[in-house]
């Protein structure tokens, strides 16, 4: 699949994290996202949008984002969840990988990071 | 950061007045160290030297370390090694601030001399390289601060200095720390609270005008009104700065802290049953306020 018509689902409870977010993965050739503001939101919208990769914050309300991760793996275990989060810990990133994430970036985003990402799941 | 530290010193000596610091602060942002200054602070010319020389320039084409050189003040391979060395960053303010009149050559090294004096920091912390010195200058700051874990507040405290530096800009100064009880008067703010072993509450308070300043540098963007992206800049910084000081507490004491979602708001008066210590960054473009009440 090209990353051009890969849905991307980005999950955080800020309006500035989503934007500079989309706006790298939109230099990179992505067109087609979907946005929560929570946790909760953000499973919900994973199932109903059904997105080819996932962007997750870990602290959000209502429902944090590991949390959210364990709910869509349940649903879909093959599902491409990406952690983006400042709380970089090694107990946030071993809980992160046992619910189900792929990858986990630590904030501030590093755009080549981004692309590494991108790259090798999409042409 | 030792430049951070020393605008608040020449304000508490009255040395500055809080408006010329912020003009030199801005003007500084477009300025160039020049050859006289580090040929003074490396002790190879002084004030009188430097001032004959600039006077001899206006008379003709040459550069000022050509006219150095002639006159027999530096060597060339001395104006050489001016030229690459690296510098300290106080001496870039120091010299605005002399360009600018608030003081000569010779008053603003005898400030520094009693600054490095009343603060023990050695000659070699004053340059780039080296900041050995900014844990005890942190730890003076914060002299008045109690804490149940003081080591963790002063790591608190200086890795957000780093931070502000890092995401907003090197261009401020820390005005006296107030002590408030009770209730904090905030304007615009975010707020989070970090749980676990250090629960604490922090709160970053700005103008409107300020806060749209603010978000700008963090965001790297031009805003110009206050809206939900300028909101979210406040709440990011504070999540980024946060989230940034608990993976330290966590590599180096092992110790896993929390983070609950920032919150923000408006002319409301913010309670605690603890202290609360605000500390004042002056910044170019506005005070940014920082207060911290420990909760447990």
């Amino acid at each position: 699949m090209q990353l051009k018509d890969a849905k991307i689902l980005i999950g955080d409870d800020s309006i500035l994290a989503r934007k500079q977010l989309k706006d790298v993965l939109a230099s990179l050739g992505a067109a087609r996202f979907v946005e929560a503001v929570n946790g909760n939101e953000a499973v919900e919208k994973f199932i109903a949008e059904k997105p080819d990769l996932i962007f997750l914050d870990i602290i959000m309300p209502i429902k944090d984002g590991i949390s959210a991760v364990k709910e869509i793996t349940a649903e879909d275990p093959s599902a491409q969840i990406i952690i983006v989060s400042s709380v970089g810990t090694q107990h946030q990133l071993k809980a992160a990988i046992e619910a189900g994430a792929k990858d986990f970036v630590q904030k501030p985003i590093n755009a080549d990071q981004i692309a590494s990402i991108v790259s090798s799941r999409f042409e | 950061m030792f430049v951070q530290f020393f605008g608040g010193f020449l304000l508490n000596k009255g040395a500055v007045t809080r408006k010329q610091l912020i003009d030199a602060m801005e003007k500084e942002a477009t300025s160039h160290i020049q050859l006289g200054t580090l040929a003074m602070h490396a002790g190879l010319m002084n004030a009188e030297q430097i001032e004959e020389v600039r006077i001899a320039q206006t008379h003709t084409d040459k550069r000022f370390g050509e006219i150095c050189i002639d006159k027999g003040y530096l060597t060339g391979d001395e104006v050489d090694e001016l030229l690459e060395s690296q510098y300290p960053k106080y001496l870039l303010l120091g010299q605005v601030l002399e360009e600018q009149g608030v003081f000569d050559q010779n008053t603003f090294h005898d400030l520094v001399l009693e600054y490095i004096t009343e603060n023990s920091i050695p000659e070699e912390d004053l340059s780039n390289k080296n900041e050995g010195s900014i844990p005890g200058l942190v730890k003076d700051y914060c002299s008045e601060f109690a804490s149940t874990n003081k080591e963790y507040q002063l790591e608190y405290i200086e890795l957000l200095l780093n931070d502000l530096i890092r995401f907003i800009g090197s261009d401020f100064t820390l005005l006296h720390p107030v002590v408030y009880t009770n209730e904090y008067p905030a304007q615009k703010y975010a707020s989070q609270t970090i749980t676990g072993s250090y629960p604490v509450s922090v709160v970053l308070d700005m103008t409107e005008d300020t806060a749209i300043k603010f978000a700008s540098r963090y965001a790297s963007e031009p805003f110009d009104t206050f809206d939900e992206y300028v909101q979210a800049s406040m709440e990011d910084f504070l999540n980024l700065h946060n989230g940034l000081f608990n993976v330290n507490i966590s590599n180096t004491y092992s110790d896993e802290l929390g983070l609950e979602p920032p919150v923000s708001g408006e002319k409301e008066a913010i309670e605690s049953h603890s202290p609360m210590y605000m500390f004042p960054a002056l910044f170019s473009f506005g005070i940014v306020n920082i207060v911290m009440s420990e909760l447990a």
